[in-house]
């Protein structure tokens, strides 16, 4: 039988990245076919290749067997494959009816004919088994439900193959199970669903085949019914596994944060830790399992519903981060642009944002000269290029603007410092430096909660590993137990 | 001190400014030699009396993220407040503080708004716009307050050292305005929370508050225009500072400040100020038609702006 769609020997960079080489790949009518690897694998562009939002730099991709180039994802969608993406791409504020016809509605004149758009967004609705209303407006919906109308709208534009990516990240049990006999009853009519997931146990319930990427190269593809846990971590890991090196000197003193039972409804539940001087703690697990909602809320950006904090044995539990700062924990974002970074000003009022007071007299006037003496010391420290307080920040490499963000919060001086996903989008000698600046940390006795999805920075760093799946501190691993393949196991299974 | 403090616009774009005043003044003194003339010029800077304050106030909200349409509106209430309280019988400090008082609460509601219920400042300060406008005319019924205390009018007409009074605290508001923002910590904190409130925030800085103080201190400003304006024309009315908030907000971007929040300078904008001004006076002597006088203006802040933006893509660019 001729795959629907196939991609031979396809390879992507970016910049000078290689994110994909070699990939080759069928996907059968009338079957599921997942990819599963570790965050940073190429699932993502591999998924952006085949829904036209990306071109291949080598390499073939074919559909019923002919060579074709997608010119974007409007051309993707017009030989049916649609793509729902991990960001949903609705209209909030339209009926489901507008939301699954977009583009397609039925006019006369240009006058959409309302009766005829709902009929058909109902019957595919109905063709899914959703009895979803579609004069209602989507924003009454959950992200299940939301999930539901975008496919419903990739089969009204009548596609034949579907593309998930993590569909079911985002979803209650009941809801992701619902999804998945939606995507088994779609493939008994004859469709194929390319299937990217994280959750090996729900791929190996639903995948015909399952396709393994580590480091942008395709490792294996199984049978579903033949393949296993054990073999799909393994594959996706790739390497046997390492104990954890004696990587930061000293061992760790008394515990200095202690958290028990920290949650929040529909983001995190039960985590508790310890945290204790002189140690660096990884926060493993998968995108989305809730490691960086935990990390937020100890800072005191988000609400703590349940549990308890101690700080050196004193209550803890900081309404801003405002306050969390003053009593020493300092916390770098994952997300810099958003979040860190004040682009249009100066390196020098990027560092000292969260020191002002250092710098300033005490009747709050700035001192020009003793704030860019400061900046410079930490830009130095930490090898910022250019090395000039007075540049724009917004002018910077990824890896510089990380420096900078590292340096403001060095120049708070942390007693607990939590990073997350400290080398995010930086290059490899940012990296190095800013691995080297968390050893040095801890060394001196700071508590370092290190959140990264990067499985070999975590064990390369980290004393104990705390893996969270799903919301939920799963396990807390000693550096004996702690490596590549059991970090993994816990997070996905 | 500029290059540490690190705004968008920065020195550059004051010379720039700087340099179009003096060209336009120079070939205006040499086509009208009238212009150069003490009278003329003290008539140009009386004229920007009331604008100053505004156009502070406005460069202020603009730096941390926001717009405000009320200025204006604050004004005409603030003057009405102040005048009928002296119609009342009250003494002319508390008639002042009155006035100022009703300001703050206007832009109290403001920052509030923003902040704690998080909308838009241009859908807020346009209701608090007509509302404040609205109020204003209630109050008077759409009359002129007049019958002023003879000493409430001095205070606009008084003269020191040559320059009508209301110059010199204008002056004196403009440097310590400029100084302030770019050194004073709470102020300064504005560009901050212009550029990234959420980045602010988990730097510890109290987005909220400095916000809602902007807010404040920019209605506040908008009353001591009004003060001026009371006392120099001797009444209170409704229909004051019309449209002043959109000059303001034409000066300020003139002089750097940014829609996306982060940027601006006080002298900046007080140079846009004058450049309007001079636009402004040249049409008089000129004997041009008024008419096209707005023209004018709009052509020259639609210039400064796109010549703003291409330099910025250029920058962009490069980098």
């Amino acid at each position: 039988m001729t795959a629907l769609v196939a991609l031979d020997g396809v390879s992507k960079r970016f910049g000078r990245n290689t994110v994909l080489q070699d990939v080759s790949l069928q996907v059968a009518p009338g079957s599921i076919h997942a990819v599963v690897g570790e965050n940073g694998a190429g699932k993502s562009t591999l998924m952006n290749i085949l829904s036209g939002l990306h071109q291949p730099d080598g390499g073939r991709l074919l559909i019923d067997g002919e060579v074709a180039r997608l010119k974007g994802p409007l051309d993707a969608i017009d030989r049916g494959i649609s793509a729902v993406h991990q960001e949903l791409s609705l209209f909030p504020n339209r009926t489901i009816a507008e939301n699954i016809m977009v583009r397609r509605e039925p006019a006369r004149y240009g006058f959409v004919k309302r009766a005829e758009l709902e009929a058909r967004a109902g019957e595919a609705l109905a063709r899914i088994g959703s009895a979803l209303d579609p004069s209602q407006p989507l924003s009454g919906l959950g992200i299940g439900e939301q999930q539901v109308v975008e496919i419903a709208r990739a089969l009204e534009r009548r596609a034949r193959l579907l593309i998930l990516d993590e569909p079911t990240a985002a979803l209650t049990d009941h809801d992701a199970s619902r999804l998945l006999d939606v995507l088994r009853d779609l493939r008994a009519k004859g469709a194929a669903v390319l299937y990217v997931s994280h959750r090996l146990a729900e791929v190996l319930s639903i995948a015909d085949t399952i396709s393994v990427l580590r480091d942008g190269r395709l490792v294996a593809t199984l049978q579903g019914a033949e393949a296993t846990e054990d073999d799909l971590v393994r594959l996706m890991v790739g390497r046997e596994p390492e104990p954890l090196a004696a990587r930061s000197a000293g061992a760790p003193g008394p515990d200095v944060l202690v958290a028990s039972n920290l949650g929040r409804p529909k983001a995190f539940a039960d985590v508790s830790f310890s945290l204790r001087r002189g140690e660096v703690l990884g926060f493993a697990g998968l995108i989305g399992a809730g490691r960086t909602e935990v990390a937020r809320a100890i800072f005191g950006a988000d609400a703590l519903v349940t549990g308890s904090m101690t700080l050196d044995g004193a209550p803890f539990r900081p309404r801003s981060p405002r306050e969390a700062i003053a009593l020493g924990v300092s916390y770098l974002t994952e997300d810099r642009r958003a979040l860190g970074l004040f682009p249009g000003l100066s390196l020098g009022d990027n560092v000292v944002a969260a020191s002002q007071p250092a710098v300033a007299s005490r009747l709050g006037f700035l001192r020009p000269e003793r704030l860019k003496e400061a900046a410079m010391a930490f830009l130095r420290r930490l090898d910022v290029r250019p090395l000039d307080a007075s540049v724009e920040v917004a002018n910077l490499s990824g890896g510089n603007q990380q420096k900078v963000l590292l340096a403001r919060w060095l120049m708070a001086v942390p007693r607990v410092f939590i990073v997350d996903e400290p080398t995010r989008g930086v290059d490899v000698g940012a990296k190095g430096r800013i691995h080297a600046e968390i050893q040095d940390l801890a060394r001196s006795g700071v508590s370092v909660l290190l959140v990264s999805s990067d499985l070999r920075e975590v064990l390369a760093l980290s004393h104990r590993v705390a893996v969270f799946r799903a919301g939920r501190l799963v396990r807390i691993l000693e550096a004996a137990e702690a490596n590549e393949e059991t970090v993994m196991r816990y997070a996905a299974l | 001190m500029e290059e540490v403090q690190g705004k968008r616009a920065g020195v550059g774009r004051e010379a720039v400014l700087l340099a179009t005043i003096l060209v336009l003044a120079a070939a205006l003194s040499v086509a009208r030699p009238g212009f150069l003339n003490s009278e003329n010029l003290i008539s140009i800077a009386t004229g920007m009396v009331y604008d100053l304050p505004i156009a502070m106030a406005a460069t202020l909200v603009l730096v941390v993220g926001g717009i405000d349409l009320s200025l204006g509106a604050v004004l005409a209430l603030s003057s009405v407040v102040t005048t009928l309280s002296l119609r009342a019988g009250a003494p002319i400090p508390l008639a002042i503080l009155a006035g100022l008082a009703v300001a703050a609460a206007v832009g109290a509601l403001n920052g509030l708004l923003v902040t704690r219920f998080r909308l838009a400042p241009f859908i807020v300060t346009l209701g608090t716009m007509s509302l404040a406008r609205g109020a204003a005319v209630v109050l008077t019924s759409g009359y002129m307050v007049a019958g002023l205390p003879p000493a409430f009018l001095a205070l606009g007409r008084e003269r020191f050292l040559l320059l009508p009074v209301a110059i010199w605290i204008v002056a004196a508001l403009l440097i310590a305005g400029h100084t302030l923002l770019l050194r004073y910590r709470p102020l300064h904190d504005a560009f901050y929370v212009g550029q990234n409130k959420e980045a602010a925030r988990l730097s510890g800085l109290r987005a909220d508050a400095v916000t809602t103080s902007v807010y404040v201190i920019s209605a506040l400003l908008a009353g001591v225009a009004a003060l001026f304006m009371s006392s120099r024309l001797g009444m209170g009315y409704a229909r004051f500072g019309e449209l002043a908030e959109l000059r303001a907000i034409a000066a300020a971007v003139l002089g750097g400040a940014s829609f996306s929040g982060g940027a601006g300078s006080i002298l900046g904008s007080a140079l846009g100020v004058l450049l309007l001004a001079l636009i402004q006076n040249g049409f008089v002597l000129l004997n041009l038609s008024i008419h096209w006088q707005n023209v004018a203006t709009g052509l020259v802040l639609l210039l400064a702006i796109t010549i703003d933006a291409l330099r910025r893509r250029h920058a962009g660019e490069r980098a």
